[in-house]
């Protein structure tokens, strides 16, 4: 559905896309992964005939979008980021518009734009000015305006930003029952994102492309990397006692809110199992008298993952911070 | 062409819906209306000699400053949120990345800027009317003519328009920068009543609105000025679709 070959894109002396290839075939749904300013946007904007690429080709639908754009437009539902729309229309007016602008048939066109409305869920709004919407519904007229005319294609760019837990857990299950019949590919910051919608993931940070996996070896990444614990008594005598499990990389101790209270970070080996760590631990502060009121997990941060993920590609990366910063 | 007529019916929409056409129209109206009293009240007065090409409808097209005046402001006005105003909003990448052509967009929004212009024009047919009705000779092929003319100057006006909102974000710069280029076309013909001879003489004449304006309102229709009129809708234009362009590669 999608072929990316060696796409670049420079904005003057600044490379925002860095030779970046991949493929996303029919029928899956796709996470576009990566910090703010890794090229995201930017990739998406090419896709979706927005911008040009400086280098690179790009095939939708198995349309070349230089050589035949109309074509490879007309596969796409587009969803830009910041969902720009005409603030002095009524949404349903919009939609009309933008059904007109994709194509649909004259008498199909009111069928498509309810389905949009209701897809969207926002039939309730249909005779509201775009002037009068809060941000998340801004947000999905145009994810009802990607899916007008039912391209076979959706690129959605970061779909649930502005929008409150009850939304984006709606578009999330939309993007899934929309992913069994189309493709989407979408863009988010957010890895949870990833693992709740997608079947697949492309990983970009500074304009390249770093990983590419399904969402098991996503999963994988994020595996538990640390325990927070809160400890009652001496916190040099727990640290001690921490320090000694098996499976400990370090830890360190925090001076808790109230008298007698401290927390300590536990980091974990590479090899090690969060499981185990977390029961021999909690025996062993038991075992010594110690209080343990809190035992939490911590998950790989998506900054964490990143930078393993990006690790080989230092040199090229921007100047490390000095450690103990 | 792609795209023309829904892009063409959203810009009438938007236009009619926010209040800068009607505020344009009725300020273009009220000069207009003052314009032709001003001309009325001095044929009724009888001082000014009633040749066969120096009636009211010749005065009230191209003799007196008020006709141009407007024009050269009106335009700008009309064409400077075209493409600005989408592009600061951001709206532009929703409109360039649905299955439109950039020759439809391009001239669906000019085309929305024409349709106004005409919209405006409109009511001083009345005037005509009232020459007609009040005992005045009125030869309608010559009121043709002036509208032709009229139609013609105004056309390129908002082309050029057109392509300078297409330059900036701002809808301001967009309308001084075609404020400039109008009033300097403008300038240019001028020259022909300040050169008598020379190169400059000829090129000012050619350009000159105002020679235009009066060949017109006598019911001269000359092919060289509608020629050169068609030169400054086409060129504007296709840099306009040029620049729209240009934007995917940026």
């Amino acid at each position: 559905m999608i072929e990316v070959e060696h796409l670049s894109k420079s904005y003057g002396a600044v490379d925002a896309v860095r030779d970046v290839s991949f493929r996303v075939d029919r029928g899956e749904v796709v996470g576009f992964l990566g910090p703010n300013g890794a090229g995201k946007s930017t990739t998406l904007r090419i896709l979706a005939g927005f911008l040009g690429a400086t280098r690179g080709r790009v095939r939708i639908a198995g349309h070349d979008i230089a050589e035949e754009p109309l074509l490879a437009r007309a596969a796409i539902g587009y969803m830009p980021e910041t969902s720009p729309l005409y603030p002095e229309l009524r949404v349903v007016e919009y939609l009309g518009f933008r059904a007109e602008l994709k194509r649909v048939p004259r008498k199909a066109r009111k069928a498509a734009v309810g389905q949009a409305l209701a897809d969207a869920r926002i039939e309730h709004m249909a005779d509201v000015l775009i002037g009068h919407l809060s941000k998340g519904y801004r947000q999905r007229v145009g994810l009802a305006d990607a899916l007008l005319g039912s391209p076979p294609l959706l690129i959605l760019d970061e779909p649930t930003a502005g929008l409150d837990p009850n939304q984006i857990r709606d578009v999330r299950a939309l993007i899934r029952r929309l992913g069994q019949e189309r493709t989407v590919l979408l863009s988010t910051h957010i890895l949870p994102e990833v693992e709740a919608t997608c079947t697949r993931a492309l990983v970009i940070a500074g304009g390249r492309l770093v990983a590419e996996g399904s969402i098991d070896e996503i999963r994988a990444m994020r595996r538990t990397s640390g325990l927070h614990l809160g400890v009652r008594g001496d916190a040099d005598r727990a640290l001690a006692i921490v320090r000694a499990i098996a499976g400990v990389a370090g830890a360190k101790a925090t001076k808790g809110a109230a008298e007698g209270l401290a927390t300590i970070d536990v980091d974990l080996a590479a090899s090690a199992d969060p499981v185990a760590v977390a029961e021999g631990a909690v025996g062993a502060l038991v075992g010594a008298g110690l209080g343990v009121h809190e035992v939490a997990p911590r998950s790989a941060s998506l900054e964490q993952v990143f930078s393993e993920l990006t690790g080989a590609d230092d040199a090229a990366g921007p100047p490390h911070e000095e450690a103990g910063t | 062409m792609r795209g023309f007529w829904p892009i063409y019916k959203r810009e009438m929409f938007s236009l009619f819906v926010t209040p800068l056409a009607w505020v344009l129209i009725a300020t273009f109206l009220a000069v207009q209306g003052i314009h032709f009293f001003i001309i009325v009240a001095h044929y009724a007065g009888g001082a000014a000699d009633l040749s066969a090409d120096g009636g009211p409808v010749q005065a009230f097209f191209g003799q007196t400053v008020l006709l141009y005046l407007p024009l050269l402001f009106v335009c700008p006005l009309l064409t400077m949120r075209l493409f600005a105003e989408e592009r600061r909003s951001g709206t532009i990448e929703a409109l360039l990345t649905a299955p439109v052509s950039t020759l439809g967009v391009v001239l669906a929004k000019y085309g929305a800027a024409l349709t106004t212009y005409l919209v405006m024009w409109a009511p001083t047919i009345f005037y005509m009317v009232l020459v007609a009705r009040t005992g005045g000779e009125l030869d309608v092929r010559v009121v043709g003519t002036s509208y032709l003319a009229v139609a013609a100057v105004g056309a390129g006006y908002l082309a050029i328009g057109t392509m300078t909102s297409a330059f900036t974000k701002s809808q301001l710069t967009a309308a001084v920068l075609s404020s400039m280029i109008v009033i300097g076309l403008f300038m240019l013909g001028i020259g022909d009543f300040v050169f008598d001879e020379g190169a400059f003489h000829s090129i000012s004449q050619h350009v000159s609105v105002w020679a235009q304006m009066n060949d017109f309102s006598k019911g001269i229709v000359d092919l060289r000025r509608l020629v050169y009129d068609a030169t400054v809708v086409v060129l504007p234009l296709f840099v306009t679709v040029r620049t729209v362009d240009s934007w995917r590669w940026g």
